[in-house]
């Protein structure tokens, strides 16, 4: 009998954790192709367009590593928005202006293999009015998130936050990885 | 921490708060209940670090770059340009020479700001100052050359020194943030050059309890920035920023009170101190980049006193010091190692000999410049202590509401102290006192609906959640503040009203703070507990001030009983109060502050006055009222030579200034009337040369000296992380959706019900397994055949 209820609680629990994360990735997944399209309709239209109705973020601009799948980016740090992908932090600077753009993301969804960017490796961020910026990789580091703060200048560049390290199971970790991309003000510019 | 005791044990060892058995036992009980607990969570806690341990390896070295040296670094400055290294730009040396001449203090504050990039920079450096100072002074030195800066119009200032950035020429300008909190920058040093900026103020010194004191900041706590961002203050912030936080509704100038923090390595100086765990950070924290970049921000003091009195003691309780009696009878002070690292307030203290206790003071100057009629105005500080009350005073029943602060700002060592204080408190309540807890963060919660009789079980009650404190969140001080003050029902007068804020008081909207404390004190009376390495000494002192109250400092463990002694004495004994003080006919008086407070025990009579029409002659009177008695106490005015009272000028104008303040915040900074006072402290502040709320310091070298070609860029200079404590987490956002812990758990539970489900099948098969293993592993002595196993069957 209490070998049976047993067996029934953690087989539901474990569907469940299972369920939770797959619904996980299928959110992070699925977000990012609305997000695309409303981007798209964005940047014809002029018009900020909602991903979906009830959508309590916007996407603010587009990143791309390196040669991967670009991915959309969202207003805010706040575990909603980074649930659907990236967020560029309050604190941050629009693309190409004189102040630091940091954007965050789970180092287990879209920010996955992020360690891979080596110093190097270009970057791209497509702004609201249609512009793509050009970014180089400088450098990587891992910080202790409860000693320091955000490192926004003054300066245009690009700061990628992750958790870190990578493959760690517990989430609350104060450890971040930081990629920090210099500026390149001449690079080729691309039109849609 | 490391404190200087030189003069004897300051804290008797009998009197210092040590945990009783009883305090272990209540800690650690219940620990049976939770045995098994703990034993399955040990278990998952192995597991789950295992796995963690060996994807953590992946990732290290996966990732190629990353060592493990890495890991354990951090840096908060990125150079601008350049290889992408990350080294603080601009490095900070800092030198205080202080002179205290009869009770006040002059000092000049050094700072060196050297360019270690090979590109021109621009020094922007939030300096904290202390909360009463009346900064007379700037001045640039670069090498031999010197450049004297001047007080202008704060718009003005800013338009001067902008063009002289522009154009290339060494220029530094001085802009007062908060009256304990400035902005220094420093436009075009030299690739490789040093730049010397030197401020100069004044600060009156504090008297309480026969204890003479001075403090000098070094570094602040961030400060919480409540309020909504306002939305298109982010294009106009992009040229100018040098702050972590964004404009909000509520403190519109958040980007220049919220300067980079660092965190300086540890002082290698005082490793044979004894350590609190957890209290500096660690060596496996310490910024790799500092280890090599080395001695920025520290800082050397030298303190001059005199007092003109024989002193029984001097000490410092948070920095180690030497002093010295000089011929002339002053005493020379200076840090025992030279230098200290900037990141906790310095503070000394000195008391005279009991013979030669003061009761009275009195300093004069001259005023340099003529006053309004034919003579000069003379500036006077004065001293003068009531009596006491003596030992046999009836205790009134009080009903006291602690405020706590739980805000992440609190964490490291700031929280412990709020606790052992709030907890010391606790056990000083009476039979027949009320009492109430609030604590605050993000979010404000009561440990009781009204104020409790201070019975046992509710003060048990207190006792226990108080130890459950933790600090994190934000620092919204408004609403705990109303609570604290609407807690007396209305009409119930019968006891004495006290709030107990315990704070670090970072937060930036202090103005609107003590808007809400005046409005809403009625019977009330607010006194504050500044807690940590560098609390915010304007908030403390100024909400006591408007709370009607008085404020204590603690910095360290082993300063809360002492502390906190002084401030039951003030909490318990009647005051002394309607104040009045007569001065002789026909003199014209300007003094400050212009209603005398009431006065706590210990407290002296303390004002600054600027007097015009005759000659300082005859007495002045002091009246009051003390424990239902009337006293009078009476001081011979004369002028006192030397030029003892050097300085009393800039200190009775930066009084005036903070006395027009004041008024300014309750007629409204921007109504009629407050634009009228905005005027006063303009004329004011440029009449006597001080920086003030509406002018700055500028000073501009003449000579160009950056090429034309070369551009300058803005090097934010941090400011140290104060010690012991945690810089908060809210720069960064969690970026872990705990996929993998959600996997491995439905790996684990999807495995355990498979166990469970084909359990008794499983065990025989394994137990079956096991047994063929061990036959064909571990030899049968029986069937032994071989002569070597033979022979060891034989010797069993």
């Amino acid at each position: 009998m209490l070998r049976g209820t047993l067996f029934a609680a953690c087989l539901l629990a474990g569907l469940w954790q299972l369920g939770g994360a797959a619904w996980l990735l299928a959110k992070a997944e699925l977000a990012q192709y609305l997000i695309a399209a409303a981007w798209e309709e964005k940047l014809s239209s002029g018009e900020s367009v909602e991903p979906w109705p009830w959508a309590d973020t916007r996407p603010v601009a587009k990143l791309q590593l390196a040669d991967r799948e670009p991915l959309m980016v969202l207003a805010g740090g706040s575990g909603q928005a980074l649930a659907f992908g990236p967020g560029m932090l309050p604190a941050s600077g629009e693309p190409g202006e004189a102040r630091t753009t940091a954007i965050a993301a789970h180092r287990d969804t879209h920010f996955t293999g992020l360690d891979q960017l080596q110093p190097g490796a270009p970057i791209r961020l497509q702004d609201g009015r249609g512009r793509w910026h050009h970014y180089r990789v400088m450098e990587t580091r891992v910080v202790n998130s409860e000693r320091e703060r955000l490192p926004v200048f003054a300066e245009p560049g690009l700061l990628l936050v992750t958790c870190y390290p990578f493959g760690a199971v517990d989430p609350g970790g104060p450890l971040r990885y930081l990629v920090y991309a210099e500026y390149l003000p001449g690079g080729p510019p691309v039109q849609l | 921490m490391n404190r200087a005791l030189f003069s004897g044990q300051r804290v008797p060892r009998d009197l210092l708060v040590l945990p009783t058995e009883e305090y272990y036992r209540r800690r650690y009980r219940g620990s049976r209940r939770g045995r098994w607990l703990l034993f399955v969570v040990t278990v998952l806690a192995v597991v789950l670090a295992a796995v963690g341990a060996r994807a953590e390896e992946g990732a290290a070295a996966g990732s190629g770059g990353v060592t493990l040296n890495d890991v354990e670094a951090g840096d908060l400055l990125f150079a601008g340009g350049g290889e992408g290294r990350y080294l603080p730009a601009v490095h900070l040396a800092s030198k205080a020479q202080v002179s205290v001449r009869g009770l006040v203090a002059e000092v000049t504050l050094k700072q060196e700001f050297a360019n270690r990039s090979d590109q021109w920079r621009e020094a922007v450096y939030a300096l904290p100052l202390p909360e009463n100072a009346a900064v007379a002074g700037l001045e640039i030195r670069v090498g031999e050359r010197r450049i004297v800066g001047k007080v202008r119009e704060r718009e003005k200032a800013q338009q001067i020194y902008k063009a002289a950035r522009k154009a290339g020429k060494r220029a530094a300008l001085l802009e007062q943030q908060r009256p304990n909190l400035f902005t220094n920058k420093v436009a075009n040093i030299a690739p490789g050059e040093t730049v010397q900026v030197q401020v100069r103020y004044l600060q009156p010194v504090r008297y309480d309890g026969g204890t003479f004191s001075l403090r000098l900041p070094t570094t602040l706590t961030p400060r919480y920035i409540p309020g909504e961002v306002i939305p298109d203050a982010q294009t106009e912030l992009a040229a100018d920023s040098s702050g972590w936080a964004l404009p909000t509704d509520r403190v519109p100038d958040a980007h220049k009170i919220t300067p980079f923090m660092w965190i300086p390595p540890v002082e290698s100086t005082l490793g044979g101190s004894a350590k609190l765990p957890g209290a500096a950070p660690g060596r496996f924290m310490q910024p790799a980049a500092e280890r090599s970049a080395g001695g920025s921000h520290r800082i050397s003091i030298d303190v001059e006193l005199d007092g003109g009195l024989p002193l029984a003691d001097i000490s410092s309780p948070y920095h180690a010091i030497d002093f010295d009696k000089r011929s002339d009878g002053r005493y020379a002070v200076r840090l025992k190692h030279g230098s200290a690292v900037m990141d906790r307030d310095f503070a000394l203290q000195w008391r005279p000999r009991t013979s030669a206790m003061p009761r009275a003071a009195l300093f004069t100057q001259k005023s340099p410049q003529a006053g309004d009629g034919d003579e000069a105005s003379t500036y006077l500080q004065l001293l003068l202590l009531p009596p006491d009350a003596g030992r046999n005073v009836r205790r009134l029943p009080r009903e006291v509401v602690y405020v706590i602060d739980t805000s992440g700002s609190m964490g490291g060592n700031s929280i412990r102290q709020a606790k052992e204080s709030l907890l010391l408190a606790l056990s000083r309540l009476q039979p027949g006192d009320r009492f109430n807890v609030i604590e605050f963060n993000s979010d404000t919660r009561a440990f009781f609906p009204r104020p409790v009789a201070a019975e046992k079980q509710h003060i048990q009650h207190a006792r226990d959640r108080v130890e459950g404190l933790r600090a994190s969140g934000g620092t919204e001080m408004a609403p705990a503040l109303r609570l604290a003050l609407s807690q007396q029902l209305p009409g119930d007068n019968s006891l004495v009203r006290q709030v107990v804020f315990i704070t670090d008081g970072a937060v930036g909207n202090e103005r609107a703070l003590f808007e809400l404390i005046h409005g809403q004190l009625q019977q009330a009376r607010l006194f504050t507990v500044g807690i940590g390495s560098a609390p915010n000494g304007h908030f403390m002192r100024k909400a006591a001030q408007f709370g009607r109250g008085a404020s204590i400092t603690i910095g360290d463990l082993g300063e809360v009983q002492e502390q906190m002694q002084a401030l039951f004495a003030k909490l318990e004994n009647p005051l002394v109060t309607d104040l009045q003080l007569t001065w002789p006919r026909g003199l014209k008086v300007d003094a400050y502050p212009k209603r005398l407070p009431d006065l706590y025990r210990g407290e002296p009579v303390q004002l600054v006055a600027r007097i015009d029409g005759g000659s300082l002659k005859g007495e002045v009177a002091l009246r009051g009222r003390l424990a239902g008695r009337q006293f009078r106490r009476s001081l011979l005015l004369k002028e006192s030579g030397d030029g003892s009272g050097r300085g009393i000028g800039s200190v009775w104008a930066r009084a005036r200034i903070e006395s027009l303040r004041d008024r300014q915040l309750e007629v409204g900074e921007h109504s009629e009337a407050g634009r009228e006072l905005r005027q006063q402290i303009l004329q004011l502040a440029l009449d006597h040369q001080l920086a003030s709320p509406y002018t700055s310091f500028v000073a501009v070298e003449e000579e160009v000296v950056r090429p034309r070609g070369e551009g300058v860029s803005k090097s934010p200079v941090p400011n140290a992380v104060a010690r012991g404590q945690v810089l908060q987490t809210q720069a960064y956002p969690p970026t872990a959706a705990g996929l993998y812990a959600q996997l491995l758990t439905a790996a684990g539970l999807l495995g355990l019900a498979g166990l469970l489900c084909r359990g008794r099948l499983l065990k025989g098969r394994l137990l079956r397994r096991l047994r063929e293993l061990l036959r064909r592993v571990v030899p049968d002595p029986r069937r032994a055949r071989r002569p070597l196993e033979r022979g060891l069957v034989r010797g069993h």
